[in-house]
């Protein structure tokens, strides 16, 4: 390999020894500025359209997010706003049904009691009445069996007749 | 060692080599190989175009797409005035195309070893100075064009010409600043140069010092130089932007300076 200020010394041209050749230098500047203009007036155009619009959309879509963000927050806000309120109205009710459920209670249990003291009256009554008819079926039984006994005492069956007399004797006797 | 790459004939060239001659005019292998990366470089791009504008995607096209939308933000990011943003968006996305399939295409198999009358037919166009010097002129022209445009022929060159009587400290950098434009026009062409002819040398001789092995350690390099490929398409890309800026905020960041 031969150094390269050899060979320009041999050739006595620096620029032969790189291999610069100006017809070529040339012909390749102009070619690549026909390169530039074609690239730029047909290819360009449409891939920087494309970014462009890809920018555009990708700038909608982040503006889209940011009111999406935004009405979320303002749905958020509103949400809260809702949850308080039917919060606040969830303890109203609930403080009405206690009310209610005690004012409730209440009157189911005085009308329970009004309930039990009819249902005690009235068994009080019926064991009244049971007393006064077991009473009468006891004096009832005891004149039969007294009237028994005394048939088995003067051996004679008794009649109102009989029973008359016995009576009168009796009276008498005790006088 | 020495006699082992004798053996396989390790030639290097400086310059691209002439494979055949039309109308007086020489056809070197890096100016064919670069007509390939040009029609690579159309064929994918218009492609895409047609692609995007038929409503097609697929993973190449969205690949492309995200590059191209990367350089087009790179570009609003470095240039600060969106008209000059847009009107540099043509040959800024071209560099880098051109510049990526160009140096990528020192890969393909059969560098150095297919050879029509023993010179090779494959030399990526980002290895011949012919070409990085084509494309360093044209943005060292354009950043002109666009810095006379915005700051005036006079504006221009007060960047560059100064009254040493007046402001002999302003004339120095009026000098340097002629010498900074010079400079940065060897140093985008030479940069790229050195990288892509670096890189095919480095493939040749990574194939001849592993011989047989070079079937699995080569396709390790051959990633690395596709990702300095896409690094120096990116270099050439931003510097074409920072020059650009550079030339048109000049005037504004002078008036603060003396302000």
């Amino acid at each position: 390999m031969q150094n390269v200020t050899q060979v320009a010394a041999s050739q006595g041209n620096i620029f032969a020894s790189l291999g610069i050749d100006w017809k070529a230098l040339i012909l390749q500047i102009i070619a690549f500025l026909l390169l530039v203009f074609v690239l730029g007036k047909w290819v360009y155009p449409w891939l920087m359209k494309s970014v462009d619009e890809r920018q555009a959309g990708i700038e909608a879509a982040a503006k889209a997010t940011a009111e999406a963000q935004k009405s979320a927050e303002a749905n958020k806000e509103a949400v809260a706003q809702l949850l308080a309120q039917a919060r606040k109205e969830a303890n109203e009710i609930i403080g009405t049904a206690k009310l209610e459920s005690a004012e409730m209670v209440s009157t189911s249990e005085k009308k329970a009691q009004k309930i039990a003291e009819r249902i005690a009256k009235d068994a009080h009554e019926q064991l009244d009445k049971d007393v006064v008819n077991a009473r009468k079926v006891l004096y009832n039984d005891t004149l039969e069996l007294v009237g028994l006994a005394t048939e088995k005492i003067i051996a004679q069956k008794l009649d109102k007749k009989t029973d008359g007399e016995l009576i009168d004797a009796v009276v008498k006797a005790a006088k | 060692m020495i006699s082992g790459f004798a053996a396989f004939d390790l030639h290097v060239s400086i310059g691209a080599q002439t494979l055949f001659t039309i109308f007086g005019f020489d056809v070197t292998n890096a100016l064919l190989t670069g007509l390939v990366g040009v029609i690579i470089t159309v064929a994918v791009l218009v492609y895409v175009a047609l692609s995007v504008k038929r409503g097609k995607y697929n993973r190449f096209i969205g690949l492309v797409q995200w590059v191209f939308e990367g350089l087009l933000h790179q570009i609003n990011d470095i240039i600060p005035d969106k008209k000059l943003a847009k009107k540099m968006t043509p040959l800024a996305i071209t560099i880098f195309f051109v510049v990526m399939f160009n140096y990528w295409l020192s890969l393909l198999p059969g560098l150095d070893s297919i050879k029509v009358n023993g010179v090779p037919i494959l030399r990526s166009a980002a290895a011949d100075l012919n070409f990085t010097l084509a494309l360093a002129i044209i943005t060292v022209v354009t950043v002109q064009m666009y810095a006379i445009k915005y700051l005036g022929v006079f504006g221009n060159a007060k960047r560059y010409i100064r009254n040493p009587f007046k402001n002999p400290v302003g004339a120095f950098e009026g000098a340097l600043e002629i010498i900074g434009e010079f400079s940065r026009g060897v140093a985008l062409a030479l940069r790229l140069f050195g990288n892509a002819f670096a890189g095919e040398i480095l493939l040749i001789v990574i194939l001849l010092l592993t011989s047989y092995v070079a079937s699995v350690v080569l396709p390790v390099f051959m990633l690395f130089e596709l990702f300095i490929g896409f690094i120096q398409a990116y270099v050439f890309f931003v510097l074409t932007l920072i020059f650009t800026s550079l030339a048109v905020t000049h005037e504004d960041e002078h008036d603060k300076q003396t302000a």
